[in-house]
């Protein structure tokens, strides 16, 4: 039996059917990331499993146990982290990170130790007497991570923790997160719409949209095998092709192919390579911009745009717009959608 | 410059009209004999020495005391978690306390005294003529102040984010409400009661109206001490100004203080 089962959640809000008999199962220590458009009910689905919501079917079991919505959560153990971070501002930090272990009624000494440990691992030590106002965004995230973590969750819940600080700390914190849940070994469910995210972090996906799982896979699978069009189209970039233009599968079946499978070489070199396996397109340059360490051409072939991605290095092949390229596309690399 | 000079002008101006009528009270209060000079022909302190000697003077203030602490206390053990609950739990009743806080003003206290007299000068709840009846309406009195106040205090969190996270914890509703919730709002609950007090030490209709020289409030003292002798009359005015005084700027200093730290938030923000 699985360490977190989610047995088909159904919610409406209003008449209106946000989650639509949901079913996961979540190993042990596994980092599992909810990823969807804003609106598919991603967030919702966090809020059920925390039990600050009440599903309206189905049910929720994590380590062997039912969350009941409205229930007393001490026995519950689950730790949570929310997208405002919630801090308490009337808390210094330390407080903040110590409240949940004296709800837990855990003596003084041994509550210092711990707070003072989690606060270590994530190198917010000599904060611990500022209160949230008197911090940055990042220290606020980790003093909410170590709120959450500190008491040992049997699993942890993370709400879009990284929409509220810029770049370059999302950055570092994502990989914070990701060693942090390692080293701890956490069970963990991460709510985010940023697929990269998703794909740096997660041990497995779930890609869900319009209150429906559309693929639950390991970020490999998602990003290689997308099990329909809508995985496809939302993660990454896909070229979508007609079969008749490639040559493979039956009329009905659509074919995609990412961008940086797809060999850009100039028209006078086409002939001599590639093999039998391979597919040759000819078509003009229509465009061509640098994405920083990509960079992205536009081949008009047959009246369809398609993309192509290439290493940006310093000696690439340079083509002039308007000329005639070819493509080289090797047939392994195409996923056929049905329909 | 012109414009700094006018606007100067009208600023004193208005000082002026505000403060002359205190000034007057004040000087009267200390005076000996004022009716044909400019300024009083000579000063005394023996008016202020009558009434703070006189027995009734200091009944009346406890009265008000008691009776404004009691209705604040009240009113803040009712509103603020009536207010948290409608927040985090019955989104909708906010609407119905938005329409509750602004009724009180439509009435005036002589239309609410009448009917409040109609009502409990008979059973089942007989209460007219006690400083029962005062709790009560004053209660209904200071409820725009007290909802006003703390509203704008529940504002500046995230009440129902803040309750979640601390459920999360495994803290339990009561908990949650008295160790995040209520210090979390403190500061608007305390300018709430001081603007409460303040209207209610000078609350003279109900009080005239529904207890009169059963419960002699500070203001019932002051209109009887109207006709008896204008200077001790001013003594009293003059001392219960001090005291609403004091507490205007406690609460705008508290006002202050929260406003330098929640700007003091902003600029952390960034």
């Amino acid at each position: 039996m699985s360490y977190v089962q989610v047995v088909n959640i159904d919610k409406s809000f209003q008449g209106r059917q946000v989650l639509k008999g949901i079913e996961l199962e979540i190993e042990k220590g596994e980092f599992v990331t909810l990823l969807g458009p804003s609106g598919c009910g991603k967030t919702t689905l966090l809020r059920i499993v925390a039990g600050l919501e009440r599903g309206d079917g189905g049910k929720v079991i994590v380590n062997g146990r039912e969350i009941i919505e409205g229930q007393n959560k001490k026995e519950q153990n689950i730790g949570m982290v929310f997208q405002s971070y919630a801090l308490f501002p009337n808390m210094t930090a330390f407080e903040n990170i110590a409240f949940g272990l004296k709800i837990k009624k855990i003596p003084t000494q041994d509550i210092r130790k711990q707070v003072e440990e989690i606060m270590d691992i994530l190198s917010i030590s000599g904060k611990e007497n500022n209160y949230p106002h008197q911090m940055s965004g990042g220290q606020q995230q980790r003093v909410a991570l170590a709120r959450a973590l500190v008491v040992k969750p049997d699993l942890l819940l993370l709400d879009e923790p990284l929409s509220a600080v810029d770049a370059k700390v999302r950055e570092s914190a994502r990989i914070l997160i990701r060693d942090v849940q390692k080293k701890m070994g956490i069970t963990t469910i991460f709510v985010t719409h940023d697929q990269l995210e998703a794909l740096v972090m997660s041990d497995r996906i779930v890609v869900i949209n319009a209150g429906e799982v559309m693929q639950y896979g390991t970020p490999e699978e998602i990003y290689r095998r997308p099990a329909n069009k809508f995985v496809a189209q939302f993660i990454g970039t896909y070229n979508f092709l007609p079969s008749s233009l490639v040559g493979i599968g039956d009329k009905e079946t659509e074919i995609c192919i990412r961008p940086e499978h797809i060999l850009l070489v100039s028209k006078d070199q086409f002939p001599q390579i590639g093999n039998a396996e391979g597919i040759k397109l000819y078509g003009t340059l229509e465009n061509f911009y640098i994405l920083g360490n990509t960079a992205r051409a536009e081949v008009l072939v047959q009246g369809r745009t398609i993309i192509v991605d290439h290493l940006n290095r310093f000696e690439g092949p340079k083509f002039a717009l308007k000329e005639e390229v070819g493509l080289l596309i090797d047939k392994k690399v195409c996923t056929i959608l049905g329909r | 410059m012109k414009r700094g000079i006018i606007s100067k002008i009208v600023l004193g101006l208005i000082f002026a009209y505000l403060f002359f009528p205190i000034v007057a009270t004040l000087l009267f209060s200390v005076a000996t004999r004022w009716s044909t000079t400019i300024l009083p022909e000579g000063y005394t302190l023996s008016y202020y020495k009558l009434l703070f000697s006189s027995p009734e003077f200091g009944h009346a203030l406890l009265r008000t005391i008691n009776v404004s602490f009691a209705t604040v206390i009240l009113s803040i053990l009712i509103i603020i978690p009536s207010m948290y609950l409608a927040i985090v739990y019955y989104p909708r009743l906010e609407k119905l306390f938005e329409i509750l806080s602004i009724l009180p003003f439509a009435m005036p206290g002589v239309i609410l005294a009448i009917g409040l007299i109609q009502m409990y000068s008979r059973g089942p709840l007989q209460i007219t003529n006690t400083p029962w009846i005062l709790i009560g309406s004053y209660f209904v009195l200071i409820l725009p102040f007290m909802y006003q106040a703390t509203k704008n205090s529940f504002r500046t969190i995230n009440v129902k984010a803040l309750t979640e996270a601390a459920m999360m914890l495994g803290c339990g509703k009561l908990e949650t409400f008295i160790k995040i919730i209520f210090p979390n709002v403190l500061r608007g609950v305390i300018s709430a009661a001081l603007i409460s007090v303040s209207v209610l030490f000078g609350e003279f209709v109900l009080a005239n109206l529904l207890v009169g020289d059963n419960y002699e409030t500070i203001q019932i003292y002051l209109y009887k001490m109207q006709k008896v002798d204008g200077h001790l009359a001013n003594a009293l005015v003059a001392s219960y100004f001090m005291v609403i005084l004091l507490m205007s700027l406690i609460l705008i200093w508290l006002a202050f203080r929260r406003e330098t730290e929640v700007r003091g938030q902003k600029t952390e923000a960034r």
